[in-house]
């Protein structure tokens, strides 16, 4: 939809880019190409520079009509495709020349429906063109089909007396067109070469990563047909005053002492600053110091507006979720190996995943551009906030981290809360007593931080009930539990893992004293011990484990100055 | 870890020492000795946790059924030195079933003072 974009106020520094296009609308400028090619990585202005260029000649340029199309996995069927291009292509046409958006917007209005209206401009070269166009899908002749709906924004530029500035966004996807099934006629995306041969159609093309798109024009049929522009990320002051200036408009005040590192991070790309900016003030924070700005970073990638941009990539590509979960697996392997992937049967056997599945996930982010030719993307690979979403959908995904524990682990990665403390991990065997070693290791951890020994006695009661809950609730041959004592400046945290059968504390219903009293069983006081003594507890299922994680805020009275 | 029940009495009391870990085992050796006791017909008992050094649920899920076999014959049973694990008794609402003191001492002059009226 080329009208949903930011505000043109807050598209910020890329006003050449802008004014380099503007050129292409120009009849008398020769000093431009015909065709441009838009580069850069995913998410660093290439569609919205795009949709920001169709807005300005959309509401402001007489003579000449924008035409915007993404291209789309579900519309890979060379029919399904050339229809859906030609009926974008009429409606944005309609839109332009009413100057009425709501052409475009309303996607629900078939085309024979326009007729009428059609008719009424007396553009009798469009019905001409639609009629053939209807001819030739009868015919299902695909290469024609495609023909038809390609040539309609020349035709439409030549009969007018106009210029179609023609924008393909995501272009590369055109070499998956297909017939019947997919890979069945490599070579489709050729047929575009005449219509960028039009000078009256310029056509503007972007795609990820920026090898892809190249290669396409020097080892086709497009070779020498454009011009490369290349979309950079924004230099470090335009990233600055972005981000202030969001920051300013949500009311969070930019402390621009913590702020420069964390946007050297995001590596300049306007998209992720202006998720970030608007994370801050949907987590309600007021500032941005440098805690606040990883633990909403930590949000952002996991569950806010870029994990959903990435996913859309993925969920344009890939049809399930049982798809996704293979792509996000082989991509993990990918970013942890540094290296490509040549060996599909090895990887198969190392991620158990069906070697079938493996290369189906594979082809599936070739066509998304996550991958080229063996490797993961390097280009893409240097984007850190892309290796954190890959890494927190692994989590969830594949690993059943809750999305809660995904977006702390994250958050920790850049800004370890336990900087000024320490971590204690022990892992015992579940055999008796094996407990009070871990009781007698936190003595020691509590003394070094001058707990109140009452306080080191309730906390060692916890971990004891946290590892016989442990002992008793498993049903694995692994007869382990591995526990994690982390300390914070002002907070405890402890974490028992262990393989065996998950218990839902929520179903855990807690019998009254008094009934407990009289009762045959008297027990069950393990849970409710934990909840008391501790500020928070969460029970989480990773993969075949069961996770505790036990938390408690350590107030001044609870340590000896 | 070892865990040991000695007892002794004094007067018409019973002073029980658990020492070492409560847990199941332990629990249920020390519901013994106080059984042993009321058997016996002592229903008064100390219960001196200064050697207690760990406890865990099941522990104290057995220390109730002692509370509730001698408040069901009519004794009385008092705790001492729990100040390490008076607040979780306190937490899990045990204290209103338990008569707390200081020392053995302050315990033993409370049972006395009740055996003379």
């Amino acid at each position: 939809m080329p009208f949903n974009s930011i505000p043109a106020k807050d598209f910020v520094n890329r006003e050449r880019e802008l004014s380099y296009l503007r050129l292409l609308a120009d009849f008398r400028d020769r000093a431009v190409a015909d065709n441009i090619l838009l580069q850069g990585a995913r998410g660093i202005g290439k569609t919205e520079l795009l949709k920001q260029f169709y807005r300005t000649l959309f509401w402001e340029k007489e003579k000449v009509l924008p035409f915007y199309y993404s291209f789309r996995r579900a519309t890979m069927k060379a029919s399904s495709f050339a229809k859906d291009y030609l009926t974008s292509f009429v409606r944005q046409y309609l839109a332009s020349i009413k100057k009425n958006p709501s052409f475009i917007e309303n996607r629900s209005i078939p085309l024979a429906r326009l007729m009428p209206i059609i008719s009424s401009l007396r553009l009798d070269w469009m019905i001409t063109l639609i009629e053939d166009f209807h001819a030739i899908l009868k015919s299902g002749d695909t290469v024609e089909q495609i023909l038809g709906a390609i040539s309609a924004p020349v035709t439409a530029a030549r009969e007018q007396g106009i210029r179609v500035i023609v924008m393909l966004d995501d272009f590369p996807v055109a070499a998956h067109l297909y017939e019947t099934n997919p890979g069945d006629a490599p070579g489709l995306i050729g047929l575009f070469v005449e219509a960028m041969n039009a000078s009256v159609c310029p056509h503007i093309l972007t795609g990820s990563p920026q090898g892809v798109l190249e290669s396409i024009f020097v080892d086709s049929a497009f070779r020498g047909k454009a011009e490369r522009m290349f979309i950079k990320a924004l230099p470090e002051d335009a990233a600055q005053a972005l981000f202030s200036s969001l920051c300013e408009k949500l009311r969070v005040h930019d402390d621009r002492e913590a702020s420069p590192a964390f946007l050297r991070f995001l590596g300049g790309n306007p998209l992720y600053i202006r998720n970030m900016a608007k994370a801050l003030w949907k987590m309600n924070k007021k500032e941005t110091s440098e805690k606040d700005l990883w633990e909403c970073y930590g949000f952002e990638v996991s569950e806010g507006e870029t994990a959903f941009y990435w996913s859309s990539v993925l969920g344009e590509f890939f049809g399930d979720t049982v798809q996704v979960r293979v792509a996000v697996q082989l991509l993990m392997h990918l970013v942890k190996s540094g290296s490509g992937l040549h060996d599909f049967p090895q990887v198969s056997r190392a991620l158990g995943i069906p070697e079938f599945s493996l290369r189906l996930a594979f082809d599936g982010l070739k066509i998304a551009g996550m991958v080229v030719s063996g490797a993961a993307d390097a280009e893409q690979l240097r984007d850190g906030v892309l290796k954190d979403f890959i890494l927190g959908s692994y989590m969830r995904e594949v690993e059943g981290k809750s999305p809660d524990r995904v977006r702390e682990l994250i958050a920790e990665k850049h800004y370890p809360a336990g900087d000024a403390g320490a971590c204690f991990e022990i892992t015992i065997p579940m055999i008796p007593d094996a407990e009070l070693v871990v009781a007698r290791a936190f003595e020691q951890i509590g003394k070094k931080i001058n707990m109140e020994p009452e306080v080191i006695k309730k906390i060692q009661l916890v971990l004891i009930e946290s590892c016989i809950n442990a002992f008793e609730h498993s049903g694995s041959y692994e007869k382990k539990v591995s526990i994690r004592i982390a300390l914070f400046p002002k907070r405890l945290e402890i974490t028992t893992e262990s393989p065996g059968k998950f218990f839902d504390p929520e179903s855990a219903q807690e019998t009254p004293l008094e009934e407990k009293l009289h009762a045959e069983d008297k027990r069950g006081w393990g849970l409710s011990l934990m909840r008391k003594i501790m500020d928070e507890v969460r029970v989480e299922r990773i993969g075949d484990n069961t996770r505790v994680i036990l938390i408690k805020n350590i107030t001044s009275d609870e340590v000896s100055k | 870890m070892d865990f040991a029940v000695t007892s002794k009495t004094v007067g018409d009391t019973a002073v029980i020492y658990p020492h070492g870990y409560l847990n199941n085992i332990a629990g249920e050796s020390l519901v013994k000795e106080c059984n042993s006791y009321i058997e016996k017909g002592i229903t008064k008992m100390v219960l001196n946790f200064g050697g207690l050094e760990f406890i865990n649920s099941i522990g104290i899920s057995l220390l109730l059924s002692v509370i509730e076999r001698l408040n069901g014959s009519g004794g009385t049973l008092c705790f001492t030195d729990i100040s390490s694990y008076h607040e979780t008794f306190e937490m899990l609402g045990l204290t209103k079933y338990m008569l707390i003191f200081r020392n053995e001492e302050d315990a033993l002059a409370h049972l006395g003072r009740t055996s003379g009226k």
